[in-house]
């Protein structure tokens, strides 16, 4: 048994303390939109919050995250209305989509750290692995949201 | 001499590679493009629904795997429709012959087919159905149909200001007959088409709502882990899982011909259990295959008699007259899709039949694959087709559908989640061939290319054309726009047994390449301008020939050829590539082997531009794939087996590595070309042709990384 706090939530899930974050997320509390890529760490696709900070959930053992609280894409707003969120349907980021829940949550967390980026800085904040080429777009994006107005502060990020 | 045409490869690919098996389909679906006359269009209830509510189902034939098929596809029907855009919602459609695309006869979202192959059907089906609602207001006002319009998804009768909703005349309109043969717009009178709605699909994509083949989840399902034999063409021998039975969670080990697969209550005890599973293997015939034999065996292939794709003159005589010979020999390696989503399918047998859940490019190949796993007939396997997670070409296969029913068989009908390790994507994926081409060219006095002959030599890539035709992988050699008086082009397989397959761009992936490449340093040794010199060849009156030459003069007076920034140096390339023209300029700087990347200008005549701003994105895209390709793309094999298993050792294009890009489209009115693919052929041969500006160095291989040059970007 292993109890964690997701987006706001306390769960207690049956599970072995060294299963992935990942898997729990998917296959326990059914939030799905925490990806599998790579199982290593590299592609970030499986990204998460811990305290706030970015974290890659599929080399996290869940027995680990104890007291952490988990943000998950699900939690970063409840209607696609954060910043960054709008920020990327304005500028049709996604194409396959499936790398951008990382990427989104790594532009929400190096947003709140450097409002307004450079692009050097978010060079080095975002390091997801996005295969369709939509780079430019989450550049674009960051920015967008920079400009647009500071990420709210009761937010979950 | 005859060219194969893409269409004619991907009808014989049906029945030669199992892109698809058991196609039943009516005469008219198979058909090539007849005229729009003759024949009524598609059942449109089959491709909309409109609701009471006002609300339209668009069902599209084009799966969505990020190239926006599920927006390009209703933008099209909704044209002729004049329905109410913000109300549409849209459904995949199920695996059924109705679904075969136009143009080459399969439902595969594959070969950039998806808008130009529905061009037609679709405007004719949404013109339809604007019709038979139409004629159903003016039964229920007993007024004449000619005095009804449509717009904003109401029927109008003009003389008395009546409206009614496309809903309330629904029901009444698909009862109706379908008319023969609808009016269609002309391009002047499109209003959707050509602009850029929001893409539907995106919206899910922002908050992890989207719905991936990964993500299906169904009460009581299980989940399995799979490994398979490293080396191609192994055979399981033997297992043991005897170590996995004191394990709570283990439910059974499942035995494939070339490996096994472990089925557990949670896919992180699968793989856990997988682990423990030892697997005795016959390794194959291929266990001593490795790069360097296959770069031997291309290379030996040079001199072995191939299939002639092109003999246009007389080559050798041409050879031999010229003033100046120059000879040069390339090659690519191995590479895999490497989609985000690794492979994974969720399957459950049931006492219908079965139901798959998978991301598919070929909803029909799958259906049959979990068909031949059963023995029954693909009509009694439903399959639900999800977002796909890259797909690239990959995801037309269906290897992943007959490993999860096969699990599926075996848990007492309760349903199972198979998902792939990303090793075992790497590592079992089917690669975009290594190939090497060696060109002759010759000169005359003046500078002027009067004689090229290509011998292409592909790795694994079977002639796929017709029987003793020419072979599909001469595809953009064989098929060059330019005009060369003596140009003799022959194909040679040399069948490694590694397994092949569609990989992003298909040829022209790689084979622009080479040779653009090639044409690159006939220029230089004709003293001319790159861009000159190719302009030099496309003087001749034809489409294709004005189509390209219309490319290259926009791209380059948009770069201001030839006159690159002080210290910068530009490389060029353009050809024709899925129905559309496509070239690019590369603005680069070299030093310390670090190859500068300062811009990146794209343009394209694609016909028709149905969603100009999916296209930009879809170039920049393509342009990306092949990027990372050119960059440090390569599957190396060694004893047999992929040597790379995950991104540490087959690593992408990361973001602070994706260069400026301008895309440019030609403004045009002729039938829409592809634009998933055409945007990853022309960086290599633009990046290579750039280098060589800048440093005088060849690249006739690649990726960089092998000459030991890497990129960086700069944005100013």
């Amino acid at each position: 048994m292993v109890t964690l706090n997701v987006n706001g939530t306390d769960h207690s899930v049956e599970v072995e303390a060294d299963t992935p974050l990942l898997w729990v997320l998917r296959e326990e509390l059914a939030l799905t939109g925490t990806k599998f890529g790579c199982g290593m760490g590299m592609c970030g696709a499986c990204t998460v919050l811990l305290d706030g900070k970015l974290t890659r959930s599929c080399i996290v053992p869940v027995g680990a995250v104890k007291g952490q609280a988990v943000t998950t894409i699900e939690g970063l707003s409840k209607d696609k209305s954060h910043p960054v969120q709008r920020a990327w349907i304005a500028e049709s980021v996604p194409q396959c989509g499936y790398c951008q829940s990382g990427m989104i949550l790594a532009a929400a967390v190096l947003l709140k750290e450097k409002p307004n980026p450079t692009d050097h800085e978010i060079d080095v904040g975002v390091t997801n692995i996005c295969r369709c080429g939509t780079y430019n777009r989450v550049r674009k994006a960051i920015h967008r949201a920079a400009q647009g107005e500071a990420p709210p502060k009761p937010t979950t990020v | 001499m005859r060219y194969i045409s893409r269409r004619e490869f991907v009808s014989a690919a049906a029945t030669l590679s199992g892109l698809a098996l058991s196609l039943e389909l009516p005469a008219q679906e198979t058909a090539r493009p007849v005229a729009a006359a003759a024949r009524p269009p598609r059942l449109p209830t089959a491709f909309l629904q409109i609701g009471e509510d006002d609300g339209i189902t668009i069902i599209t034939p084009a799966v969505e795997m990020g190239q926006g098929g599920h927006t390009s596809l209703p933008m099209i029907i909704m044209e002729e429709l004049g329905g109410n855009w913000d109300r549409i919602r849209v459904a995949d459609a199920p695996a059924a012959a109705i679904y075969n695309n136009p143009m080459f006869g399969l439902q595969a979202t594959v070969g950039s087919f998806s808008v130009r192959g529905w061009y037609l059907e679709l405007r004719r089906i949404g013109a339809a159905a604007r019709l038979m609602l139409l004629q159903a207001a003016a039964k229920t006002w007993k007024v004449s149909a000619e005095q009804c319009t449509v717009g904003g998804s109401e029927v109008i009768h003009g003389p008395s200001g009546r409206k009614c909703s496309f809903g309330s005349v629904a029901r009444l309109a698909a009862s109706l007959p379908i008319p023969q043969n609808p009016l269609l717009k002309t391009v002047a009178q499109y209003t959707v088409i050509g602009s850029s709605p929001p893409r539907v699909d995106i919206p899910d994509k922002v908050d992890g709502s989207a719905r991936y083949g990964i993500d299906v989840t169904l009460p009581d399902m299980l989940y399995a882990a799979v490994k398979t034999c490293p080396t191609f063409g192994g055979k399981l021998k033997s297992f043991d899982d005897s170590a996995c039975k004191s394990m709570p969670a283990y439910r059974a080990t499942v035995p494939l011909p070339d490996g096994v697969i472990v089925v557990a209550q949670s896919y992180w005890q699968a793989r856990k259990a997988l682990e423990r599973v030892k697997v005795d293997y016959d390794p194959g015939r291929l266990a001593g295959l490795d790069s360097e034999k296959v770069s031997h065996l291309l290379r030996a292939g040079f001199d072995e008699p191939g299939i002639v794709a092109r003999n246009d003159g007389d080559v050798q005589a041409a050879l031999a007259r010229a003033t100046k010979r120059v000879e040069a020999t390339y090659e690519v390696p191995y590479l895999a899709h490497a989609c985000m989503e690794p492979m994974n399918c969720t399957a459950q047998v049931t006492d219908e039949g079965c139901e798959v859940w998978c991301g598919t490019q070929n909803p029909q190949a799958a259906q049959a694959a979990a068909a031949a796993v059963l023995g029954i007939p693909p009509a009694r396997v439903k399959v639900h087709v999800q977002y796909l997670g890259g797909g690239f070409g990959r995801r037309g296969e269906a290897d992943f559908v007959t490993q999860a029913v096969t699990a599926a068989k075996a848990t007492d009908g309760r349903p199972v989640k198979l998902i792939w390790s990303r090793e075992e994507d790497i590592q079992h994926d089917f690669y975009r061939p290594a190939a090497a081409i060696r060109f002759r060219g010759g000169l005359d006095a003046s500078g002027n290319l009067i004689a090229l002959e290509c011998k292409v030599v592909s790795a694994s890539e079977p002639n796929l054309g017709r029987r003793g035709g020419p072979p599909f992988f001469v595809e953009a050699v064989a098929d060059a726009q330019y005009r060369i008086p003596n140009f003799h082009v022959t194909g040679l397989n040399k069948d490694l047994g590694v397994r092949w397959g569609f990989w992003r761009s298909v040829n022209h992936s790689h084979n622009p390449f080479m040779f653009e490449g090639f044409i690159d340093e006939l220029a230089r040794s004709a003293g001319k301008d790159p861009y000159q010199f190719r302009r030099s060849m496309l003087q001749h009156d034809t489409e294709g020939a004005r189509r390209q030459l219309a490319v290259l003069d926009l791209m380059a007076e948009k770069a201001d050829w030839p006159h690159p920034p002080a210290g910068h140096s530009y490389g060029i390339s353009a050809f024709e590539a899925f129905g559309s023209f496509i070239g690019t300029i590369v603005e680069a700087s070299v030093k310390d082997r670090v190859v500068t990347l300062h811009r990146i200008v794209q343009a394209i005549d694609c016909g028709v531009a149905v969603h100009p701003d999916n296209i930009k994105a879809q170039l920049e895209g393509g342009m990306a794939f092949g990027l990372t390709a050119a960059v440090r793309g390569e599957i190396t094999l060694k004893d047999g087996a992929v040597v790379q298993g995950n991104f540490h050792d087959y690593p992408a294009l990361m973001l602070a590595e994706m260069p400026v890009v301008e895309t440019y489209i030609v403004p045009s009115t002729a039938a829409p070309g592809g634009v998933g693919e055409p945007g990853t052929g022309p960086i290599a041969p633009s990046l290579g042709n750039a280098i060589y500006a800048a440093t005088g160095q060849r690249l006739r291989s690649l990726p960089l990384s092998k000459h030991q040059l890497s990129i960086k970007v700069v944005r100013t």
